[in-house]
């Protein structure tokens, strides 16, 4: 039952919905010059309103989950009347706060869930940061309302508990992203990744369903004649009743194969990648950021909350003695992922590209923290999760600074080739510096955050019994050092077409100085993040 | 018979125990935390300094090096070799839900090499002054390196350990590939593949050893006390441990890294990297392979005693074939380093003591070379090839004897550091695996007959090239600097107490820990 007081629970989604309607209907009132200066005016009206919009929601959510220290509403009234109700307001918020059952049965808003809401919402941010000074599009409310409502299909993927919702959240993220990623339809390669995001997108929807049909199936089958039931898509309903899978155990098996592979294309896992390379080149440079992190973060924690509550019986064993179940599977489509991810990335000459391909493989890298699932002890299951969680925000902000930096250096070079980065550290110090520290940390370097969240994913699949697929990932995390080096060697060493400085657009780096700031920090004291994420441990299951 | 203490100089320690330990630091001041963080800092300042000022830059890297090196004199000095044992612990949480903390101290194998650190980056920075191009990333690429050098030496977390380790690896790609000669790219970008190979291998040693332990933690302390490990994951993890951080000591066969290396990094770089960096290597595999998995060592150290051979001979052997003045003194590196994992291989109280020493000694000798090497000779005539250098004693005579001494103590003359150090592996590796000894001491003549050929067509005879007679004078910098290095040279020759004594102590837990095990029957 949806009650009033659900509202405030949903209060995030809600004032995303408003804020693009509101970015939609306000272009409007806009100048529709036809001169560069009035179709800059209105990208700049837009993209400030979708920025500070989203800044706020941010900073209400934040409030909401009382992850920072000290913003939880203290009890009872302390005097003054206008911070007494300042204070019942912040109370009300935080009493949609993490906790409490699912809203009706199909949205959770637990922990897991506000940490995922913070991390989308803090990257649509970002984005809508970069896209400030790239190239002006025809139609710029749109293209920023496009950005919220994916945002707004990713916080509901992230809560569904249930296959409907879980469905419908997917199609509301990917649909705007079909549309983005072919956003200049002037540029060839722009419309034919749309199209191919398009295609392939569909095709797994498709196979999504098909999945979530055959395990309604077994669950219906298994109630036989008990017509009253209408839970039956619900996770937790689905775990207690595959709790005792007798005969229809290979149907389920089967619906869940499906569902990961469906989910599978989200996170652009081997063999579900076909798609990523092409679309990440294609799309304007802001929309891939978006993409590859965001959207992947997306997947990951749908898949986690799917697995983890509807298939927990499933869970199998990843140690070569005892394979079978999804956290084989999740290895062996691991092993595929980093090894395919980093040995593409290896001949690629073009800078998006081969960014495009490692974050393929980092795909893999997250994938082996749901391996970890297949450990007896719940405490190292909840190091797998913490490790995904933990991996996924140190990723996104990596990568959405190193696309960043990337759209700032084709704006101003003009080109997106490694050839184009020659000697950018001679021409401007401080934007190859962030690309630098991006790159590092997504090459694992400490003390930059990507080094722990490798080595704790590493940590977690070692736990969950892969010590095979580790040394794998080892080797191909140094194989991946190859080509990021040769990212550095172009920036720092190879000398440049002229010497004159390259000054970059503010907002673009502002927006990856944002994103790089905390991979210092967190690299250093990961405890800060680690602390809050580790809270999902006890409600994953909820 | 392994367990008794080193012989040597066991009677030279009276005077100098009232060195040492004679006064106390302050126990509320962070010592180990102020050394590292003495190079941090300026890097930051550093980077803070207009463009312009590149004489602030220099002097404020070698201002604060040198400040890291007065700090860890302090400690060295303040440190109780009666006492033993780790001091100046410090003990923050880091993570610990996963059992890792911030864990610093010192013990008296990590002393000598906070010093020798801090020497060599001084005298480095001293040899950098002439270092115009992209002064203000030069310098803080090479302090962030040393930082990462000085964290491994006082951290006693595996993980804080690994966090440093790889800190002191990256700058290094940049450092040569922007500021180095010879095949720069290809150089830098070989050293770091097998550098991060090493720390590859070296993930899964440790992950290996947590799990396996089950401890859950990264406390090299706790870890080494309650070795509980099983005797057969000691046997399989030790080896990926031991070889990851064998490949920054050089090791054969994954040694080819560092003579290219060597050759393409600018002067202070290679000082550091032959000076220190491959020292980390080899306590890399004291502290974290042979200390903690003693079982596994016990099985694996007499393959890499053979193994170690080839680099003592073969690189020797490599070294008289070269014409590269730099390429000799990098195969020399590399069997010079053999010389101390052997040392390690043997793992006998006097055999580890010799190779903690001759890590001290080749450290400081190499430094010394490649500050004549690099920046006296190179940085002047442009060149290193040995047919087109000759009679440069006539031009730089101080030159000349620097090399000659440093070429004095590689080759073993009794009077400097390099003797005690070698004389001492020798005696060690003899009471453990005498055919080995035996064949290793062919390396002797071959390393006297490649430093003289070295000495001889570089600086005797008539100057062959009219131009080296207008070549600039030396700077203060230069002969300070090697002034600085030589002495240390003479000191540690004359009286190898002053460092033999402190590394007993250190070398005598590790040492013990691996007797034990033979003991117990494990």
């Amino acid at each position: 039952m949806f009650q009033i007081t659900d509202i405030p629970r949903l209060l995030p989604e809600i004032l995303l919905l408003v804020l693009a309607l509101l970015v939609l209907g306000s272009d409007i009132f806009e100048k529709w010059g036809r001169t560069p200066e009035a179709q800059l005016e209105r990208v700049r009206s837009s993209a400030s309103l979708t920025a500070i919009g989203l800044g706020l929601v941010f900073v209400i959510a934040l409030l909401q989950s009382a992850y920072l220290p000290g913003t939880r509403a203290p009890e009872g009234p302390i005097g003054n009347p206008a911070l007494d109700w300042l204070l019942t307001i912040l109370r009300n918020l935080q009493s949609g706060g993490p906790g409490g059952a699912p809203v009706t049965g199909a949205f959770a808003t637990d922990h897991l869930t506000m940490i995922a809401r913070l991390t989308f919402i803090g990257a649509a941010f970002i984005t809508s940061l970069l896209c400030l000074d790239y190239r002006p599009s025809a139609h710029p409310a749109e293209f920023y309302a496009l950005i919220l409502f994916s945002t707004l299909g990713m916080c509901l993927m992230a809560g569904a508990t249930e296959f409907i919702m879980a469905y419908l959240a997917v199609e509301l993220t990917s649909i705007p992203l079909y549309i983005l990623a072919g956003y200049f339809r002037n540029d060839a390669r722009s419309s034919e990744a749309g199209m191919k995001y398009f295609l392939f997108g569909a095709m797994s929807s498709g196979i999504l369903l098909y999945g979530m049909s055959l395990t309604y199936g077994y669950a219906a089958s298994a109630l036989a004649g008990n017509v009253t039931a209408n839970d039956l898509t619900q996770f937790a309903r689905i775990a207690e009743l595959a709790s005792d899978a007798g005969s229809g155990a290979a149907l389920l098996t089967l619906g869940m194969v499906f569902v990961i592979a469906g989910v599978g294309y989200k996170v652009a896992a081997v063999p579900f990648h076909g798609w990523a390379p092409d679309v990440y080149q294609g799309a304007p440079t802001p929309i891939t950021a978006f993409i590859s992190t965001a959207s992947k973060a997306a997947g990951f924690i749908l898949l986690l909350r799917l697995l983890t509550t509807a298939f927990p019986s499933l869970s199998g064993g990843a140690s070569l003695a005892d394979l079978g179940g999804w956290t084989s599977l999740a290895a062996f489509l691991a092993l595929l992922t980093v090894i395919v991810g980093n040995l593409a990335a290896l001949p690629q000459t073009n800078a998006k590209r081969l960014l495009a391909w490692s974050s393929v493989a980092h795909a893999g890298f997250i994938l082996l923290a749901l391996v970890a699932w297949a450990a007896p002890q719940p405490f190292d299951r909840d190091q797998g999760t913490a490790a995904l969680l933990y991996y996924l925000v140190v990723y996104t902000l990596t990568n959405l600074g190193a696309f960043g930096a990337l759209a700032a250096i084709t704006l101003i070079v003009g080109g997106d080739e490694i050839a184009d980065l020659n000697g950018l550290a001679r021409r401007n110090l401080g934007l190859a510096t962030l690309f630098t520290l991006c790159i590092l940390s997504l090459a694992g370097i400490p003390p930059l955050a990507g080094f722990f969240a490798k080595f704790y994913v590493f940590m977690a699949a070692w736990q969950g019994g892969a010590r095979w697929l580790v040394v794998v990932a080892v080797i191909t995390t140094l194989i991946s050092l190859y080509y990021y080096l040769r990212l550095l060697k172009a920036m720092f060493i190879a000398a440049p077409p002229s010497e004159a400085p390259l000054p970059a657009p503010p907002a673009i780096l502002a927006a990856v100085a944002v994103a790089v700031a905390p991979l210092i920090i967190v690299g250093l004291f990961p405890n800060l993040i680690l602390g809050v994420i580790s809270r999902v441990q006890t409600v994953a299951g909820l | 018979m392994h367990g008794r203490a080193a012989p040597i100089a066991e009677s030279a320690c009276a005077p100098l125990k009232a060195v040492m330990g004679l006064f106390t630091l302050p126990t509320t001041i962070p010592w180990l935390s102020l050394i590292w963080l003495s190079t941090v800092v300026p890097a930051a300042l550093i980077a803070l300094i207009p463009r312009r000022h590149a004489e602030a830059m220099r002097w404020t890297g070698a201002g604060f090096a040198l400040i890291s090196l007065v700090l860890s004199l302090l400690v060295w000095l303040a440190y109780d070799p009666g006492r033993g044992g780790f001091q100046f612990i410090e003990r923050l949480d880091w993570i610990p839900q996963l059992g890792i903390s911030y864990l610093l101290g010192v013990d008296g194998i990590s002393l000598p090499m906070l010093v020798l650190n801090g020497v060599v980056i001084f005298t480095g920075a001293l040899m950098s002054w002439n270092i115009e191009e992209r002064v203000k990333e030069y310098w803080v690429l090479l302090l962030l390196l040393t930082t990462g050098v000085y964290g491994v030496f006082v951290a006693l977390d595996l993980f804080l350990f690994f966090v440093f380790y790889e800190l002191a690896v990256l700058p290094m790609y940049l450092l040569i590939g922007v500021w180095g000669s010879t095949r720069k790219e290809y150089g830098a970008m070989k050293l770091t593949l097998f550098l991060m190979a090493g720390s590859a291998l070296a993930i899964i040693g440790m992950l290996g050893l947590y799990f396996g332990s089950g401890l859950r933690t990264f406390d090299m302390i706790v870890l080494s006390r309650s070795v509980t490990l099983a005797g057969d994951l000691q046997r399989i993890f030790f080896l990926p441990m031991f070889a990851g951080f064998a490949v920054l000591a050089g090791m054969f066969p994954f040694h080819t890294w560092s003579p290219t290396g060597h050759v393409a990094a600018p002067t202070a770089v290679s000082m550091l990297h032959a000076g220190v960096l491959m020292k980390l290597g080899a306590y890399g595999c004291i502290r974290a392979a042979m200390w903690l998995m003693p079982v596994g060592a016990n099985l694996w150290l007499p393959v890499i005693a053979v193994l170690t051979l080839f680099n003592v001979v073969y690189g020797a052997t490599i070294a008289m074939a070269q014409r590269d003045a730099k390429f000799i003194i990098g195969y020399s590196s590399v069997s010079h380093m053999g010389l101390v994992l052997m040392g390690l291989a043997a793992a006998t109280q006097l055999a580890m003591t010799g190779a903690v020493l001759q890590m001290f000694a080749h450290g400081i000798m190499t430094a010394l070379f490649f500050a004549v090497v690099g920046r006296m000779i190179y940085e002047r005539t442009h060149t290193r090839q040995l047919p087109e250098l000759g009679g440069l004693r006539k031009v730089m005579p101080f030159a000349a004897w620097m090399f000659i001494l440093g070429g004095l103590s590689s080759m073993g003359m009794p009077g400097l550091a390099g003797f005690w150090a070698e004389f001492t592996i020798f005696l060690g590796v003899w009471e453990r695996y005498p055919l080995i000894a035996v064949i290793a001491a062919v390396s002797i003549p071959v390393t006297g007959a490649y430093i003289l050929r070295a000495v001889w067509a570089t600086f005797d005879g008539e100057v062959k090239n009219p131009e080296f007679f207008k070549l600039p004078r030396l700077t203060w910098q230069e002969y300070s600097g090697a002034i600085i290095l030589a002495v240390i040279l003479v000191v540690v020759g004359l009286y190898p107490a002053i460092l033999t004594e402190l590394i007993n102590t250190g070398v005598q837990p590790v040492v013990a820990q691996l007797t034990g095990v033979v003991v117990a029957g494990r």
